[in-house]
């Protein structure tokens, strides 16, 4: 059953050109040249209940437009959007209530104060009764092994465990969705295997997640559906699976020769940087091998002081999704 | 509802007061410096009378009285309602206020209630000291002068909340606007005088246009026996700087919900 619905959203925002040297920025303050930015562009899609969907896109793609729509604390420019029957800029104080956030880059916990004051603001914000209150904060805190981080004022935590806690704020209140903007930006692999495992289980439980991102990882760990935009428009919508078959099985992996070689003569590997002599930047088709053996290949081949392997940056998964459709950016 | 938002005051309270009270020194300097500056203020009146100048028709003591009123007032305001500017300002420079949008409460209400700080104690602490001083040295004050006191201390105390509600209101148009305040606290300061020593244009200005002169002056007056109709009908402005300061706070909230960030 699907829980949101988004048709023909568009968000168009208005600013001014200011100009990036000293005699525009004189210019500018006599004169501003007002212009309009397409968010959102026409986006559509649909959640069903119970699912981890995954919006991925560059930076300043649209993405948390998007989400800040969906959370109802902005107005779209046109279009609907549905969320559990509500209408979220229209009936913000009623739906709020059923929703949940975590905003990477923007803390609800007060900085002085350790996060359990916090807990007891949104206790008294969503009239959580006491004894389901306290019975959802050692559940939550149990589940990221919080206990004794939870009194320790917010200023002294590390950014993971300042998230965490983000975490724990916002379902206290047991919402049936979650939103996520960039969850895990800045986190550690430690840090951010702890909240991907956070939210598979709360998953688990039956709450909904949408998570906004540029890091393909949490797609892949947490999501079934898929959603990417770019410049404000959707360019894909559906199963990572699907994404993925799109795609093929690619990864980027970097080294750094410890002395240069005539070339790198491999049916699965291209060189896509060459940044010196001793080291280049390869993407690399895993369809029909895996990568243990591109790695026993590469060092039969060459002697490397470092190896990294990464995914591909969103901005080549969405030129690639662009050229498998067929599509002009 | 009432009980609710009752709750969420009393949370905001407690957590004013754990935060203060973490940086010690800061909130007791805070409190000193605040308690300090407002001694200042009417050694200046004791200066000017006792070098045989006066303020026409005032005694010392009845002077002092409007000023003890007008800190306290001032001391009233800034502990409820003074945050929400910086508040309000502080959000829409970092486009964070969907933090508290997402919350079910009202945004003015969660704004000025996560923002009650007590670093004006120690402003309001001065201002009763001053005020018993002046009191006891005023004639016998009645139960009817006190209802008119209280009144229009509380017509005072409204005006200061409009005021602060427009300015955090203007911050979502107008980003940056710091120097609002130091306009406003310039108009204010009228209100800390007799009114009949300024032109009555300017007294008619403080008392329906901008009532400051309902801070200090008009409710003092009440205690001294010296309220008239004027003082009456400036609660009408007071009630209306009020109103428009929500109004116009919720209609840039809507504004901001339209534009974003």
């Amino acid at each position: 059953m699907e829980i949101i619905s988004v048709s023909s959203l568009t968000k168009t925002y208005y600013t001014y050109r200011r100009g990036s040297s000293f005699k525009d920025t004189l210019k500018s303050f006599f004169r501003r040249e007002r212009i309009s930015i397409n968010a959102v562009q026409n986006v559509s899609f649909e959640v069903e209940e119970g699912q981890i969907t995954g919006i991925l896109g560059p930076n300043g793609a649209g993405k948390s437009t998007t989400i800040k729509m969906l959370t109802g604390t902005l107005y779209p420019t046109s279009g609907n959007i549905s969320v559990m029957g509500y209408t979220p800029f229209r009936d913000r104080n009623t739906y709020v209530n059923h929703i949940g956030a975590v905003f990477g880059q923007k803390s609800q916990l007060v900085w002085d104060i350790p996060p359990v004051d916090s807990f007891h603001m949104n206790k008294a914000i969503y009239s959580i009764p006491e004894k389901e209150f306290k019975k959802t904060l050692d559940e939550l805190t149990g589940l990221f092994e919080l206990e004794d981080i939870i009194e320790k004022p917010t200023r002294v935590l590390s950014l993971g465990e300042r998230m965490k806690c983000e975490f724990v704020m916002a379902m206290l209140h047991r919402p049936q969705i979650v939103f996520l903007d960039e969850p895990t930006i800045g986190l550690d692999i430690i840090a951010k295997q702890k909240i991907r495992a956070f939210i598979r289980e709360m998953n688990r439980q039956g709450v909904t997640f949408i998570l906004t991102t540029h890091d393909l990882e949490d797609v892949e760990q947490l999501a079934r559906k898929v959603i990417i935009i770019n410049h404000g428009q959707k360019v894909f919508d559906d199963t990572l699976q699907k994404l993925k078959m799109n795609l093929g099985a690619k990864k980027i992996i970097r080294v750094i020769l410890t002395k240069p070689v005539a070339g790198f003569e491999l049916d699965s590997v291209k060189v896509i940087e060459r940044n010196s002599d001793l080291e280049y930047t390869m993407e690399v088709n895993l369809e029909n091998n895996s990568i243990n053996a591109v790695i026993r290949q590469l060092t039969e081949m060459c002697e490397f002081s470092d190896i990294s392997i990464k995914e591909l940056p969103m901005e080549k998964i969405i030129t690639e999704i662009y050229e498998s459709e067929g599509v002009k950016e | 509802m009432l009980k609710k938002y009752i709750g969420i005051y009393m949370e905001c309270i407690k957590i004013s007061i754990s935060t203060a009270l973490t940086y010690r020194l800061n909130f007791l300097l805070d409190n000193f410096i605040a308690l300090l500056s407002n001694i200042f203020f009417p050694l200046v009146t004791l200066l000017i009378y006792g070098s045989g100048a006066e303020f026409p028709n005032w005694s010392l003591y009845e002077v002092l009285l409007i000023q003890a009123v007008f800190t306290m007032s001032t001391g009233i305001a800034n502990i409820l309602f003074n945050g929400v500017l910086w508040a309000t300002m502080r959000h829409i420079i970092e486009g964070s206020l969907e933090i508290v949008l997402i919350k079910p409460v009202g945004c003015l209400f969660f704004l000025t209630a996560s923002t009650v700080d007590f670093s004006g104690a120690g402003l309001i602490l001065g201002g009763a000291v001053l005020f018993a001083v002046a009191l006891s040295h005023a004639g016998p004050v009645s139960i009817l002068m006190v209802l008119q006191f209280l009144i229009l201390f509380i017509s005072g105390v409204f005006v200061m909340m409009g005021i602060s509600f427009i300015m955090a209101a203007t911050s979502f148009k107008w980003v940056g606007n710091s120097r609002l305040p130091e306009i406003f606290d310039s108009i204010k300061y009228f209100g800390r005088y007799p009114q009949n020593i300024f032109h009555k244009a300017i007294s008619g200005f403080t008392s329906f246009i901008i009532p400051v002169a309902m801070i200090g002056y008009f409710p003092a007056a009440a205690l001294l026996g010296e309220a008239d109709g004027t003082a009456f009908i400036a609660i009408i402005p007071c009630l209306l700087f009020a109103m428009a300061g929500v109004l116009l706070f919720r209609h840039m909230i809507r504004l901001y919900e339209g534009v974003g960030g």
